[in-house]
């Protein structure tokens, strides 16, 4: 059976501190997260943010995906070159689609370095960048609905996971994962899916436009209505609004300002210039 | 400690064949002498010989050896399978007795048939969806014996279509003929008439065949007790037969179109009229433009045909993709129409810049970018292959999702 690619976030997935095999000839390795997922392959879509050669030849490469979650490291290895040379030619950033082999390095015991070996890679777009999100948190969604109910069960197997309708893979995964890793926290990770969502229902735009002139209106605005205890936060979106700006962008332009200092928040809801 | 020793005691009258009395004298004699129990227990066995007691087949657990029992085979399939490099032949099926039926596998060939009546030593027992299965190896001693055995009356249990796979049996299904048609064989020189044809529940369309005449005509709503399934061009087939209880319902059968989640797809090992959706996560190497003997229709290489030799090859265009929806893979196959819509490019276009370029790798890389890391939903039916299972497509499109929507409706999921 050919392995699946599971759709998983790198937060996730790096979380993952468990490895199981089988004892049969060649049988595959896979990686337990704490949500349930057995991974053997995975099917990543993301930003890629960095590329660097590594080892003396200079064929192989390890690049950084960014998801939502986190980033997913992925090698491209000597025996594959042609995956190596479509990174190499790849723009940063770009969006990017990467199927590939579950990567396990454990240079100590308890220590576990997980990655991709990539099988597949190609440049996409933000559609199917937004696609993978949306089946990253149905698949994710899956395995925390599987999870509450095994801890509903006195001794929860992955048969009786099987007869609730959960696929075989969630099922034995899941099984595995209340076996080994204690107080799973799923409120931490039902909080990461809500945020990945936030950034296809948010509508941010395709790339990051320069919003010079929206910064230096929302400092204006700001100013006007900031008096002794800061600008309300709602105020200033009303404000904002009046003025034919986004809420969507004016949460970014105030966030962005205050990431670059020119904005800070006195008290919670409040907004003032520096 | 007392409960302990019964225990062990218990466990120790289920391998040797000395009673009660003679077992605990032993036992507390080993202990007396600060043998652990563990070990006394084994010395009291290892005194008298293991002699293996017959088990009823609802006794036998999971991961048990040495297993001993009397059960009649209901019924058998052989199946080459590759162990370690080698091919070689393994016998499946179910062995029953008044108590249970369990599957079973054979891995050298006892001479079974369905229908004998055998007593097994030394077979040992796995897991199999939930249920013990007997495994018959190298060491296991069969022997058929001459009398009969009663069987359970097993309830059947209840199946939607599409959880059909191929080696289930006892079956119990709902569904409306679409098809049905009647033939004639001849098995063992006797005719019988069977009636094939396609059956549709909710949730999937399944071929069919019964090997009795339940008087069923197209459009008919029946439900089967005691089918069973088995796998037949390439995809799951329920049959039926005189064994079987057939009753025509006074129901109709709503059938709508249903994305079925890829893993079932490849449990049941392929199926008919799917609607499959996944996304492209490679173009195999052998899609684009292909050369077909004009003859035979099988794809030609450098001018010849396996079967036919030298001809005038006609051209072709075809892809072949790994489908792939995060809980399972299959191989898709386009037909030179559906190719053609999907890249928005006919063939002779393709034949055009191939030979302009020189070179037919070009089409194949085009469709490996206009293709790979899309969303994609499929129909078809599954066609016979070895390695992955394949459907070919009679209907395919890009997939396109509101994407807004479905994140929307993900996030009051998670406001729950």
């Amino acid at each position: 059976m050919r392995e699946p690619a599971w759709r998983i976030f790198a937060a996730e997935y790096n979380d993952a501190s468990h490895v199981i095999q089988s004892k049969e000839e060649k049988a595959p390795k896979y990686v337990i997260t704490p949500l349930g997922a057995k991974v053997n392959r995975l099917f990543i879509v993301g930003v890629l943010t960095d590329i660097e050669e590594i080892g003396a030849e200079g064929i192989r490469r390890r690049a950084r995906i960014s998801d939502p979650t986190g980033i997913h490291v992925v090698y491209a290895e000597a025996f594959k070159p042609e995956i190596a040379s479509i990174l190499a030619d790849m723009p940063i950033p770009s969006y990017i689609a990467i199927v590939g082999k579950a990567r396990i390095y454990e240079p100590e015991e308890g220590v576990l370095y997980l990655s991709a070996r990539a099988e597949m890679a190609k440049e996409v777009s933000i559609k199917e960048r937004n696609y993978w999100i949306i089946e990253a948190c149905r698949s994710m969604l899956i395995r925390i609905n599987a999870i509450r109910d095994a801890m509903n069960m006195k001794s929860p197997t992955a048969s009786q996971l099987k007869e609730l309708g959960y696929p075989p893979l969630v099922a034995e995964g899941v099984a595995e994962a209340l076996k080994i890793y204690k107080d799973i926290d799923l409120h931490h990770y039902e909080i990461m899916a809500r945020e990945a969502l936030s950034f296809i229902t948010s509508a941010r735009k395709e790339i990051r436009q320069n919003y010079e002139e929206e910064e230096q209106k929302l400092l204006k605005i700001i100013e006007e209505l900031q008096g002794e205890e800061g600008a309300a936060w709602d105020a200033v979106i009303g404000k904002a609004g009046e003025e034919g700006i986004e809420r969507s962008i004016v949460e970014e332009v105030i966030a962005s300002l205050m990431e670059k200092g020119q904005i800070y928040e006195p008290q919670l809801g409040k907004l003032k210039v520096v | 400690m007392e409960i302990e020793i019964e225990e062990a005691i218990n466990e120790i009258l289920e391998s040797v064949d000395v009673d009660r009395e003679t077992v605990e004298k032993d036992l507390r004699k080993f202990l007396e002498y600060g043998v652990p129990l563990e070990h006394a227990k084994e010395a009291v066995i290892n005194k008298y010989g293991s002699v293996v007691k017959e088990k009823k087949l609802k006794d036998v657990r999971v991961n048990e050896r040495n297993i001993c029992v009397v059960a009649k085979i209901l019924a058998i399939d052989e199946r080459e399978v590759e162990v370690r490099g080698e091919r070689r032949k393994i016998y499946r099926g179910l062995l029953g007795d008044e108590t249970a039926v369990l599957p079973f596998t054979a891995w050298k060939d006892f001479g079974l048939q369905k229908g004998d009546v055998i007593k097994i030593r030394n077979a040992s027992s796995s897991e199999w969806e939930g249920q013990p299965r007997l495994s018959l190896s190298e060491w296991s001693e069969v022997e058929k014996v001459d009398y009969e055995i009663d069987l359970v009356k097993r309830v059947p249990k209840k199946y939607n279509l599409i959880d059909l796979k191929p080696g289930l049996s006892n079956v119990e299904a709902r569904g409306k003929i679409l098809s049905i048609e009647e033939r004639v064989v001849s098995i063992g020189g006797e005719e019988r008439k069977v009636f094939s044809g396609i059956i549709a529940d909710e949730t999937a369309k399944v071929r069919f065949t019964s090997w009795h005449d339940f008087g069923l005509k197209e459009g008919d709503v029946i439900k089967i007790k005691g089918g069973y399934v088995r796998k037949w061009r390439g995809a799951p087939q329920l049959i039926f037969d005189e064994n079987s209880e057939v009753e025509k319902m006074d129901e109709e059968v709503i059938m709508e179109e249903i994305v079925v989640p890829l893993y079932k797809v490849v449990e049941a090992g392929g199926g008919i009229s799917l609607t499959i959706q996944g996304v492209i996560l490679d173009v195999r190497k052998d899609s684009g433009i292909i050369f077909r003997c004009p003859k035979c229709n099988r794809r030609i290489r450098n001018g010849v045909c396996e079967e036919d030799g030298e001809v005038e090859g006609v051209a072709d265009l075809r892809i072949r993709a790994l489908l792939d929806d995060g809980t399972g893979a299959v191989d898709v196959i386009f037909n030179r129409e559906i190719s053609e819509k999907l890249l928005g490019k006919n063939m002779e276009e393709y034949l055009r810049i191939a030979k302009e370029a020189m070179d037919y790798s070009i089409v194949y890389e085009e469709i490996f970018d206009k293709l790979a890391g899309k969303p994609i939903k499929v129909k078809g039916d599954s066609m016979p292959s070895d390695f992955i299972v394949t459907i070919f497509a009679s209907h395919a499109e890009m997939a396109e999702i509101d994407e807004k929507k479905e994140a929307e409706e993900l996030l009051m999921q998670l406001e729950g």
